[in-house]
């Protein structure tokens, strides 16, 4: 296994023309600094752990919530929580783990952060409008919080389905509140999207061609094209929803001729999909950490590829399996069954490529690794109880009952929570430049892996022994308080599993071990440049030569040469062998997009209220948009003479 | 540090002072047995009555939830009957701007409570008295007197126009039987 052969790690400079570039590349790449910086910054990285820190945030409070929820729960009869107070808890729970944790966590945050980092390049494609997609998010939960601490968070459930949230059966402004967080965090997905499938088919270091690119990368780019194709449903079911309250249209509305089940339909259009937004880069996550940690290219890299494309696509073909329970005619019942089934196919695949990986390495078990064994015994029971529900007799028995909540604890907080804290362990070093602590980290994994089963395992009897979901109390004769009470002890080691995370990464940031360039003795390009990357990423921009670009290099991989290095300047390759194209350049630091992002804010939130916000707001949002594209000189006569076709 | 605490404490009093009572709900106003709306002796009969004693629940008109039980209590205890949905039938509009006996909160509590002459029945002891009080908003909100937040929307089951699938069929002229070929032509 080679080491930093390909790319000239900071610490490793061994010419001073090395490090005059570095100090040039430092300064055409800066981050403007101070205050008003902070709002201007657009690099990938930057932005990156902004969205990770954000998205953690909002686990944290979302986690909170259902502490509450727990504690509610834990007595018979218990009035700790008003009805609607436990209304409110449990649709924020649900909205900000769904839109403002768990998708923007799996895909926003990690991608920006590593895709760029893992093709070997030196920013992702659009910064300015990754840097929109970030504020937007941000707005979007502050705003959700903002209305909930002022007794107007949603309460009509995660999903929201009308007639209970439409003009008639939701009164107040709650049900709008609703409608437009989702349009904010679905913008700043598509956003992100554009941005990670332009940066992969475009911006890939010469020699990663389709077959050479990381797991990880191409399960996010199978992501970004998920959620192009999902996220416009959702926007166009939750506008509607907001027209129907505020602008009297009548999409549905059965009196007139709308419909009520098409809300269901546009809607899980996009949530099933949903799913597999969230789970396909935990999956991606789950190989790349597997490779590393087994000392091995990963098994079956092409099965693993096309399981990842093929559940995209099968994610597509099976969204009405959450609509069993509304009347839908047999002959779709039958076939959204098969199509359910259909999708073990590619998750058994790819779960026996990983054990192959696993059982045919030499396994390192840190604390990285111990996270994936605990996804597959936690994802593993949630597939299987998948195969219940996706039966339409049992499913019309555990419809909306605690069987359905224990159902997806397990394949969401399996499929994307496990994956991500192992991601965090793997990954920290990168981040930060810091060790996280071993032993700190096997009591955080083992807290919440106990934790987890304690609370959600006895879920599947209550269902069974018919507790409905969303109830706010039970009566203390039904047979559920003592489950009940074991639950919400659940939560007690969960929410120490999560501290003990907290305490690692503060005690780590202050004191932790300096991170070398390559703790893990990892291939990915990401471990070839310094920890945490500088602004540049990398000193030489890289090629490539195998899926794992640093175990696959040659003694003497060559660089990209002939750069220029007094602009922002990137490399554009083919799209299928990622052979050099050309140069382009990048757009600097600027503060347009955060000012783009507060007007749309302040249009979004205004339309909540008057419709005839979204055309007042659209004036100075189109002045945000004027001004964030104005050009510079120097910038298109630079871009003209790249030009070669319009010089002769 | 101490700038950004500070930032947070002006951000945290921005967000507490738009609290609103619109989204106040109020889940346990006593069963509906205990409380009925007590019958006021009839004095006069007029605009000018005065309210009777201050037991007005002032979150009643502000809340959006109260609103909207009311709009559902006004179909349950049949209004609609006579006041239709508030264009008037039987019954005055209630959706103008005139108001026979008075146009108040309080004056509507009234005259439900004590009925009024040429038909209005007095609900004394048949309606719980909070629920009076919501369907009094609701009254007052069809002829615009409530703010526009707290108001309720459309009712899903009263088109404002014919919706274009509910036209009776039409018959164009191509429409007519067609004569059918029988044998293809060679």
């Amino acid at each position: 296994m080679n080491e930093q052969h390909v790319v000239i790690a900071e610490e490793s400079y061994t010419t001073t023309s090395d490090a005059e570039r570095a100090a040039q590349l430092a300064k055409v790449w800066a981050e403007p600094s101070g205050f008003l910086g902070w709002f201007k910054a657009v690099h990938h990285t930057t932005i990156g752990k902004r969205y990770m820190v954000t998205a953690f945030g909002f686990f944290l409070a979302a986690g909170l919530l259902a502490g509450a929820m727990r504690l509610q729960l834990a007595f018979p009869e218990a009035h700790i929580m008003s009805p609607d107070l436990y209304n409110q808890v449990f649709t924020m729970h649900g909205s900000v783990m769904m839109f403002l944790f768990a998708v923007p966590m799996m895909f926003e945050a990690l991608s920006v952060y590593f895709v760029p980092l893992m093709v070997g390049t030196r920013n992702i494609a659009f910064p300015r409008l990754n840097a929109f997609s970030y504020y937007l998010f941000l707005f979007a939960g502050l705003m959700l919080f903002a209305f909930f601490f002022v007794n107007s968070g949603p309460d009509r459930g995660w999903f929201s389905y009308v007639p209970l949230s439409g003009p008639d059966y939701a009164p107040g402004k709650r049900a709008d509140i609703w409608a437009q967080l989702i349009t904010f965090t679905e913008i700043s997905g598509l956003c992100v999207a554009v941005e990670v499938i332009v940066t992969v088919f475009k911006l890939r270091a010469p020699g990663m061609s389709l077959n050479r690119i990381p797991i990880f990368v191409w399960g996010e780019v199978v992501t970004s094209f998920m959620v192009i194709f999902a996220m416009p449903g959702v926007v166009v079911a939750s506008t509607m929803l907001l027209l129907d309250r505020t602008a009297s249209t009548q999409f549905f509305n059965p009196a007139v001729g709308g419909d009520v089940l098409l809300f269901q339909h546009l809607f899980w259009w996009f949530g099933h999909p949903e799913v597999y937004i969230i789970f396909i880069p935990g999956t991606a996550i789950v190989s790349t950490i597997a490779a590393t940690f087994s000392r091995r290219h990963v098994f079956g890299y092409m099965a693993l590829v096309l399981s990842l494309i093929a559940t995209g696509f099968i994610a597509f073909g099976l969204w009405v399996h959450h609509m069993f329970a509304t009347g839908i005619p047999q002959m779709s019942e039958g076939f959204f069954t098969a199509a359910s089934m259909m999708i073990a196919i590619p998750a058994g695949t790819q779960i026996f490529c990983w054990l192959a990986t696993i059982l045919t390495g030499k396994v390192v078990l840190k604390t990285p690794m111990w996270w994936v064994l605990g996804f597959f015994f936690v994802f593993i029971i949630g597939g299987m109880t998948g195969i219940f529900v996706a039966s339409v007799p049992v499913d019309l028995q555990v419809h909306d009952t605690y069987f359905v909540v224990a159902h997806f604890h397990y394949v969401l907080i399996g499929g994307a929570v496990f994956p991500m804290f192992g991601a965090f362990a793997y990954w920290f070093p990168k981040l930060t430049g810091r060790m996280l602590s071993e032993m700190l980290g096997l009591w955080s994994f083992w807290l919440f892996t106990i934790g987890f089963n304690i609370t959600f395992f006895p879920m599947h009897i209550l269902g069974l022994r018919g507790m409905p979901r969303r109830v706010y109390t039970y009566p203390a004769d039904a047979g559920w308080t003592a489950l009940n009470q074991i639950e919400s002890v659940g939560y007690i080691f969960l929410f120490l599993g999560v501290a003990v995370f907290l305490y690692n990464v503060w005690h780590s940031l202050r004191r932790g071990e300096m991170a070398p360039a390559n703790p893990w003795q990892a291939g990915g390009l990401e471990w070839a440049t310094a920890s945490p990357p500088a602004t540049y990423n990398f000193l030489n921009m890289p090629t490539v030569n195998g899926s794992e670009p640093l175990w696959d290099a040659l003694p003497d991989q060559p660089v990209v040469s002939g750069m220029h290095e007094d602009v922002r300047e990137i490399v554009t390759t083919r799209i299928l062998d990622a052979e050099p194209e050309g140069r382009d350049e990048m757009p600097g630091p600027t503060a347009w997009p955060f000012i783009a992002a507060v007007v749309t804010t302040a249009l979004f939130i205004g339309s909540i209220f008057r419709p005839i916000a979204v055309s007042i707001g659209a004036i100075p949002l189109a002045i945000a948009l004027i001004g964030w594209f104005w050009p510079t000189r120097e910038e298109s006569q630079r871009r003209a003479r790249r030009n070669i076709w319009e010089q002769s | 540090m101490s700038f950004r605490s500070r930032e947070f404490f002006a951000f945290a009093l921005l967000v507490s002072l738009c609290a609103c009572k619109r989204e106040q709900r109020i889940f346990d106003p006593g069963s509906a047995a205990s409380q009925p709306a007590g019958a006021t002796p009839l004095t006069e009969v007029g605009a000018g009555t005065s309210p009777p004693p201050g037991n007005r629940p002032n979150a009643i008109a502000e809340s959006a939830y109260a609103v909207g039980e009311g709009k559902r209590l006004y179909q349950a205890y049949n209004c609609v009957g006579c006041h239709a949905n508030g264009g008037g039938a039987i019954g005055p509009a209630l959706m103008d701007s005139e108001w026979i006996y008075g146009s108040s909160l309080e004056q509507i509590h009234s005259t439900i409570v004590q009925g009024r002459p040429n038909g209005m029945p007095s609900f004394a002891g048949k309606i719980p008295d909070y629920q009076v009080w919501e369907i009094a908003a609701y009254v007052r909100s069809m002829s615009g007197q409530l703010p526009s937040d707290v108001a309720p929307s459309r009712s899903d089951h009263m088109p404002m126009v014919v919706p274009e699938q509910s036209r009776p069929k039409e018959h164009p002229g191509a429409e007519h039987p067609q004569p059918v070929i029988t044998e293809p032509q060679r």
